[in-house]
């Protein structure tokens, strides 16, 4: 018995000897400007989405990013490396893009990243590139028109993403009480739906147009249930990237650069 | 990342995180009883003189041995709706869970009969056992003693297995914590705290699962370590 008690107080030691460890870790300040470090690699290490069209989407055919933040990752290699094809790109979803940003895997995120207050305290966010809204995806013949009729139906949002924190402020305030269920990734919230495991696909309407696209069943509802404004995520304390992120997506919006890509992806107003 | 405000923002949030306990201790003990009980069946169908029974046995296990667990899970999830059956996601991971670790329990069961000498039975059988009567009486009996020890790792893989719950939105342990550090961006606080709850659970488990062990060795004049 006695032997047994102390493998219990041993394997509890050892967790709390992890989580010093970890700590300590994450405490250690980087001295060395980021950009140096960087151009010294030569080149940006960059997250983005693989499948949400027209931003970031991995194309099965060519093998390739593309969208309008892979060509925003693509401007700011060039006005910083000099070469625009100085990117290396890693895939990221809502819920590991905090993970990579913080463990130094990738200098940014530039992934349909809502700018919340929250968000603001863990890490630095450009000026806005594009605003967007909570949609709903759902099946032609569900009946369902808006919100107000998801009362006690369940919403499929993506984990990590603040969805369900719009839409349950909302819904408090019509007074119904719509159930939320959280998955890794877009297609398996497509999957829920058309197995009937969700009655709504809850996300912004950027991402929700291909997922539409995939299933002749479905339809986007007009309404929008949020304003969702993008920004590219530095990690805090890179303060130098930051500023010069800014830069360029500031000189970008004047320019006319970024509007004239907001076309080619099929982005405009 | 592990600041003590971020323990304060978990401590808030502590609900949350018992709601996920209560769901995969419900998914574990549920799925338990269903592997228990199919396990046993399975296992001895494994052992009988009746050939199709046997192949079933073997199909049954090396299926779902052999075959991840998560991928099976989908499917009850995803796909049984299409073919018209739509079961709520609890009975889903118990299902999963349950039929998966099954498998193994069949196996551990087979051997464990397999491990009683031949004689055991023959003698069972000149003193008037019937087949049913022998396994009831004298096989399983001295096949537990060895089924013991294996069983109880199932038993802790099960519940560890249980966190599988989270990808298919089952509002376990490990749902609410990659829902509530994913939106809260605070990842260490909260895996640790279901790391340490997970313990909770496993160690009394494989402890409790030992001391039945020795008291069954004890009973049955095994050696005692």
């Amino acid at each position: 018995m006695k032997k047994r008690s102390w493998f219990a107080v041993l394997s509890l030691a050892l967790v709390v000897a992890l989580v010093f460890t970890v700590a300590a870790g994450c405490s250690k300040p980087s001295k060395q400007p980021t950009i140096d470090k960087i151009k010294k690699r030569g080149v940006l290490k960059v997250g983005v989405k693989a499948d949400v069209l027209g931003f970031g989407f991995m194309n099965p055919a060519t093998k390739q990013y593309e969208g309008l933040e892979v060509d925003i990752a693509k401007r700011i290699a060039k006005d910083l490396l000099g070469d625009s094809k100085k990117v290396e790109f890693t895939a990221v979803t809502g819920k590991t893009r905090m993970g990579v940003l913080d463990n130094g895997e990738i200098d940014m995120v530039i992934a349909t990243f809502t700018i919340t207050e929250d968000r603001k305290k863990l890490v630095d966010f450009s000026p806005v590139y594009h605003v967007d809204g909570i949609q709903f995806l759902v099946k032609k013949d569900s009946g369902i028109t808006g919100l107000k009729d998801t009362d006690k139906k369940t919403i499929g949002v993506a984990k990590g993403s603040d969805t369900q924190d719009r839409l349950a402020e909302q819904a408090a305030k019509l007074n119904i009480k719509p159930q939320f269920a959280s998955f890794e990734t877009y297609p398996e919230i497509l999957a829920a739906l058309q197995s009937g495991r969700v009655q709504v696909f809850a996300t912004d309407g950027s991402v929700l147009k291909y997922y539409e696209s995939q299933d002749k069943n479905t339809v986007i509802l007009p309404d929008k249930y949020s304003s969702e404004e993008y920004g590219v995520a530095t990690k805090k304390g890179n303060d130098d990237l930051r500023d010069f992120v800014a830069k360029v997506i500031n000189n970008m919006v004047s320019s006319g650069d970024l509007a004239a890509l907001k076309r080619t992806w099929g982005l405009g107003k | 990342m592990f600041g003590l405000e971020s323990w304060q923002t978990l401590l808030v949030d502590w609900r949350i995180f018992a709601q996920g306990l209560a769901q995969t201790v419900l998914a574990s003990v549920l799925g338990l009883a269903l592997a228990l009980a199919l396990g046993v069946v399975m296992g001895v169908l494994g052992v009988v003189p009746v050939r199709p029974l046997r192949w079933l046995n073997r199909f049954y296990v090396e299926f779902f041995q052999n075959t991840p667990l998560l991928t099976q899970v989908f499917f009850y999830y995803y796909g049984l709706p299409r073919l018209g059956l739509r079961l709520p996601v609890l009975a889903v991971g118990v299902m999963g869970l349950g039929i998966y670790t099954g498998a193994y329990i069949a196996e551990i069961i087979r051997a464990g009969i397999l491990s009683v000498h031949r004689g055991q039975l023959e003698a069972a059988f000149s003193q008037g056992f019937r087949y049913e009567e022998a396994m009831r009486y004298i096989i399983l009996p001295q096949a537990f003693r060895v089924i013991m020890p294996p069983l109880t790792n199932q038993f802790v893989n099960l519940i560890k297995n249980s966190s599988i719950l989270s990808f298919i939105a089952g509002y376990d342990l490990m749902y609410h914590a990659d829902v509530w550090s994913s939106y809260n961006l605070l990842y260490g606080v909260a895996y640790v705290t279901i790391a340490a709850l997970y313990l909770c659970l496993t160690l009394p488990t494989a402890t409790l699962a030992r001391r039945l062990e020795r008291r069954m060795q004890a009973t049955w004049g095994g050696s005692v370590s």
